[in-house]
């Protein structure tokens, strides 16, 4: 299936779309008043959790679209690769950050409580995340190996 | 129910997303109608780190309860003490901008409690070595009192300021500040220059950061 360009590409959009935004939520790359990609040594595992989520995205979800356009096969399992992807990315929104200040201002406590539970439970959001999409990837690649099989 | 999630979380990111950019709007029209920002009150804020008479001013806005606050205090903070602070080339001044929890605005209250017993810096590096989850009970009311026994603080003192909420206004006077300046994350800084020029860095960005602003202003 990667052989195909068109995939290829797919996956490495899905990729960089997934980790730019996700490396700046968790205030490992700055903008502003530099340009600077920093990596505090406490926070490295958080890093490669990151790398994982991106990672494990851009392999789950083009092999669904795979599944879906070329075998015509039900959109059941592509959920759970956006669901992986959606609590893997949640859990980078900082609570400290813009982006959480203004989710805390606009909706008040609710808001404070979900971000804090994102920010304190982080790590194993993120490691929770990688597991849903390995599931994923796991019988996605049991489900094309026997819907490929020729009888 | 997966689209339902997706769903309620577009809608949030919507609503907070024209929310900050309302925010930014009005921040930029405020811009356009003063000829300049009028100077930072510090009055309300922390006691001066480092020399009065140095010339530029770091002011931070941070929460006791941030986690990049954390992070700041123990991997940055160290050396724009030794380089800049202990030189007196650079003061410090910190401002609270309490918006995580509930326990951020009670912490912030506290060290001005530890201020009336001369005892502000150090209550305030004790709460940024034992910070935990939010709101998780490290900084409830028993734990703020630990803290002050630890400092060897009169507990009399300090919990009738507690009690009183003696400084509620202060801190309330901190977080307009910080408002009034655009603080929108935690810790922002404001690097004043001598010439009374304000530079913004947001989050716990690292000591290179901070080198390379405040080297052109010396």
């Amino acid at each position: 299936m990667f052989s195909s360009t068109a995939y290829t590409i797919l996956a490495g959009v899905i990729f960089f779309v997934m980790l730019i935004p996700l490396l700046i939520l968790s205030e490992f790359i700055f903008l502003e008043p530099f340009f600077i990609f920093h990596i505090p040594y406490e926070q490295s595992f958080g890093f490669v959790l990151i790398l994982a989520v991106s990672a494990m995205s851009a392999i789950v979800i083009p092999m669904n679209v795979y599944r879906i356009r070329t075998l015509q096969k039900s959109t059941s399992k592509i959920g759970g690769g956006v669901l992986g992807s959606i609590i893997g990315a949640s859990a980078g929104i900082c609570s400290c950050g813009p982006f959480g200040f203004a989710l805390i201002s606009t909706f008040g406590a609710v808001a404070g409580t979900a971000t804090a539970f994102l920010s304190n439970y982080e790590i194993l959001l993120r490691l929770g995340s990688v597991g849903i999409l390995c599931l994923v990837y796991y019988t996605t690649t049991k489900s094309i190996s026997s819907e490929c099989k020729i009888n | 129910m997966l689209l339902a999630i997706f769903v309620v979380m577009i809608v949030s990111v919507a609503i907070a997303y024209s929310s900050y950019y309302e925010r930014i709007i009005v921040m930029q029209e405020h811009r356009m109608n003063v000829s300049g920002p009028a100077p930072i009150n510090l009055t309300s804020g922390s006691p001066v780190l480092g020399s009065a008479s140095a010339p530029i001013t770091i002011v931070e806005f941070g929460d006791y309860q941030c986690e990049a606050c954390y992070h700041w205090y123990h991997n940055t903070r160290a050396d724009i003490i030794d380089n800049y602070i202990e030189t007196g080339k650079v003061n410090l001044v910190f401002m609270d901008l309490p918006f995580l929890g509930r326990d951020s605005i009670t912490a912030a209250q506290a060290t001005y409690c530890a201020d009336d017993q001369g005892k502000y810096w150090e209550y305030h590096e004790t709460l940024y070595n034992f910070q935990e989850a939010i709101d998780n009970g490290w900084a409830s009311k028993d734990r703020l009192v630990s803290f002050a026994f630890n400092l060897d603080m009169n507990l009399d003192a300090f919990n009738d300021c507690m009690d009183s909420s003696k400084y509620a206004k202060r801190v309330k006077a901190n977080y307009d500040e910080s408002q009034r300046f655009g603080a929108e994350a935690t810790p922002t800084f404001l690097i004043i220059s001598p010439d009374g020029a304000v530079k913004k860095i947001t989050s716990a960005q690292p000591y290179s950061v901070f080198s390379q602003v405040i080297e052109p202003m010396l």
